[in-house]
């Protein structure tokens, strides 16, 4: 019997003073509902580099063309849902000597236009001639951005040096999204 | 995002690792030492568990960080807390739950002619969860890319599993000799539901380009297998979830195959060897199975005016969509469960002159008080194998109470200190084992804790 005591209390005290001796300390999981991550993702929206000839067609040159490509980026509800700010980078790079006008329009579903910018691109003289635009979208602007299906690019060009199927030089335009989350 | 984030959350709270039972394999006094080598050295004539009570164990931890790490209730900024937590860890890091409730458990000893054997059997449930800490992913979702121009994200960081089973085990062991005991298990694994995406793929990359404004390479090879959850998404399901899973956990899940093999050898009187491989087994999975893919490569250039005519004007998001799918499959797919091996050297010491004459056997319990003694263990993992180092000492500090306290170190801590008790009043056997003491001082900062408890009913017979 007091064996079995003994025995009891071996077991028993290292036990209790385990228990007894272990604290924690306090845990809030309740943090959990102030995550907000704040990611900021970088990408391509569009790029372009038309040749000197592409203006030329039978020998005639034409002045202005146009495309209009669907971007499907700003319809994923998961990436406007969060979206708090854009901007967009654009350079342009003339090495056709004539004069251009860039106009880039952005259209909704329906066909209007929520954005519209331009660029005015001198002709190319020799020398590197970078045509530099940042926009930055938030609040109303950003709001009207998501709405975007179509971008209408149209390059006009200006009167010049008269080109041919065998014209060098091209305009080529890079543009970039940087684009900021807020997830909470 | 937020529930996604709460259960990833709830996941590295309770975060482990491995399922190393130092403290229970090869302390024989505990029946369950069974389940860890079936050459186990045991002495009963015969044993049952109290059903549902006899073993429950369960192992939690994170090598990377705790959970005061990231909860600790000391006003700094959650947000800063999980920047800390993931600019610490590495993609080696691990979190890991494991879980183990018998239902039930016994065996008995046959007596033959040339030595005697045991045969003992059970069912137990079964709850494993592990995770690589998925760093580059983690990196991504905090700050996205535009701070890490270069850099490329390693999408094989995802590297998760989770399964829940039942197991029906049958084992034999038998003593060849005085010297060598062999033993062996059946196992057939009832898989209830499984969650398996360990052989991932993948990378991102973007870096400033003179062609578009950068150069931006995805090239993505994740899958994610599912058996026995893809109803629960359908919204029309009746669910009755209580019924499913006792159906799937008696023989109506997705089934497996597996054997333990294990032995003791003691080549002098007071030492012993022994070795054990446990869970070498698989589990096939064919019913209600659903896997996702996300399968492709893609240069992603954004926009692409076509200005000549005639020219299909190009989307290259739309385009992206299409190269990389996210594919919903219902292929059938295997599961190899995590394989364990064991290894121990004991010596042991102190010989008892023994009240009740037990002289006849090798046993070393009733004929040594002391034991000191080494360990080895090495589970399978989805990346590189799980080590762990043990050094023991084991003491009967009475006929009816033994205890066995361990040092171990492996990858997750060198600070291990364990302690484990077998105590028996009448047949009634009672045990309790924990690892990880020093960290009770202060539990919400401890990377891991495992403990087993359990009871059971022993008959020894003494005058063999």
């Amino acid at each position: 019997m007091m064996k079995m005591r003994a025995i009891r209390r071996m077991i028993s005290v290292p036990i209790l003073i385990l228990f007894l001796s272990s604290c924690a300390s306090d845990l809030d999981y309740n943090q959990v509902n102030d995550i907000k991550l704040e990611p900021v993702v970088v990408s391509n929206l569009a790029y372009f580099d038309v040749q000197a000839n592409q203006f030329v067609t039978g020998g005639v040159e034409q002045n202005v063309i146009f495309a209009t490509p669907t971007v499907a980026i700003f319809n994923e509800k998961y990436f406007t849902d969060n979206l708090r700010r854009v901007e967009l980078f654009f350079e342009v790079n003339n090495t056709i000597r004539r004069n251009y006008k860039i106009d880039l329009v952005f259209l909704d579903k329906n066909n209007q236009p929520v954005h519209s910018t331009n660029f005015i691109v001198r002709a190319y003289s020799g020398v590197e001639n970078l045509v530099k635009k940042t926009e930055i979208f938030e609040n109303t602007s950003l709001d009207l951005l998501k709405r975007t299906t179509n971008i209408t690019f149209t390059l006009t060009m200006f009167s010049g040096p008269q080109l041919s199927e065998s014209s060098m030089g091209s305009i080529k335009l890079r543009s970039g999204i940087t684009a900021y989350f807020i997830l909470e | 995002m937020r529930k996604i984030i709460l259960i990833f959350g709830l996941f590295l709270t309770v975060g482990c690792f491995s399922q190393n039972k130092q403290i229970l394999y090869n302390f024989t006094s505990v029946p369950q030492s069974l389940l860890t080598n079936p050459g186990g050295d045991v002495k009963y004539n015969w044993y049952f568990g109290i059903p549902l009570l006899s073993g429950i164990s369960a192992n939690v931890g994170s090598s990377g960080f705790s959970a005061y790490d990231l909860f600790a209730d000391n006003g700094v900024d959650f947000n800063l807390k999980l920047r800390n937590v993931i600019f610490s860890t590495t993609r080696k890091d691990r979190v890991g739950i494991n879980e183990q409730i018998e239902l039930f458990n016994g065996g008995f000893k046959i007596v033959g002619d040339q030595g005697d054997s045991f045969l003992s059997f059970g069912m137990y449930q079964e709850f494993d969860f592990f995770s690589y800490f998925p760093k580059d992913i983690a990196i991504l979702a905090l700050d996205g890319n535009r701070d890490y121009l270069g850099k490329v994200f390693n999408l094989g960081d995802l590297n998760v599993k989770a399964e829940m089973l039942s197991v029906f085990h049958l084992g034999f062991h038998k003593n060849i000799n005085e010297k060598l005991i062999l033993g062996a298990r059946g196992k057939i694994y009832s898989s209830i539901y499984n969650v398996n995406s360990t052989n991932n793929a993948g990378y991102i990359y973007t870096i400033p380009s003179t062609q578009g404004v950068y150069e931006q390479m995805i090239y993505s090879d994740l899958q994610l297998n599912t058996s026995g959850i893809a109803k629960y998404d359908d919204s029309d399901y009746d669910s009755n979830v209580v019924k499913d899973i006792t159906k799937k956990a008696f023989l109506g899940g997705n089934l497996g195959l597996g054997f333990d093999a294990g032995l003791t050898y003691y080549p002098k009187k007071n030492i012993q060897l022994t070795a054990s491989v446990i869970d070498f087994g698989f589990i096939k999975h064919s019913n209600e199975v659903e896997n996702l893919t996300l399968k492709g490569t893609y240069r992603y250039e954004g926009v692409l005016p076509k200005f000549s005519s005639g020219g299909v004007p190009e989307d290259g998001y739309q385009e992206f969509k299409d190269a990389i799918p996210l594919d919903t499959l219902y292929t059938n797919y295997t599961t190899w469960r995590p394989t364990k091996f064991n290894t121990s050297f004991q010596f042991s010491f102190e010989e008892e002159v023994s009240e009740d004459c037990n002289c006849l056997h090798y046993d070393d319990e009733t004929i040594y008080k002391s034991a000191v003694g080494a360990q080895l263990f090495v589970m399978s993992a989805p990346r590189t194998p799980l080590v762990a180092f043990t050094t023991y000492y084991r003491r009967k500090i009475f006929n009816s109470l033994q205890m066995k306290a361990t040092y171990t170190i492996d990858s997750y801590s060198y600070k291990n200190v364990g302690l484990g008790l077998s105590s028996m009043f009448g047949p009634v056997n009672f045990y309790i084992l924990a690892d990880n003491l020093l960290e009770y001082k202060d539990v919400s900062k401890a990377n891991s804790l495992s403990f087993q408890l359990g009871i059971n009913v022993i008959l020894k017979n003494n005058k063999k």
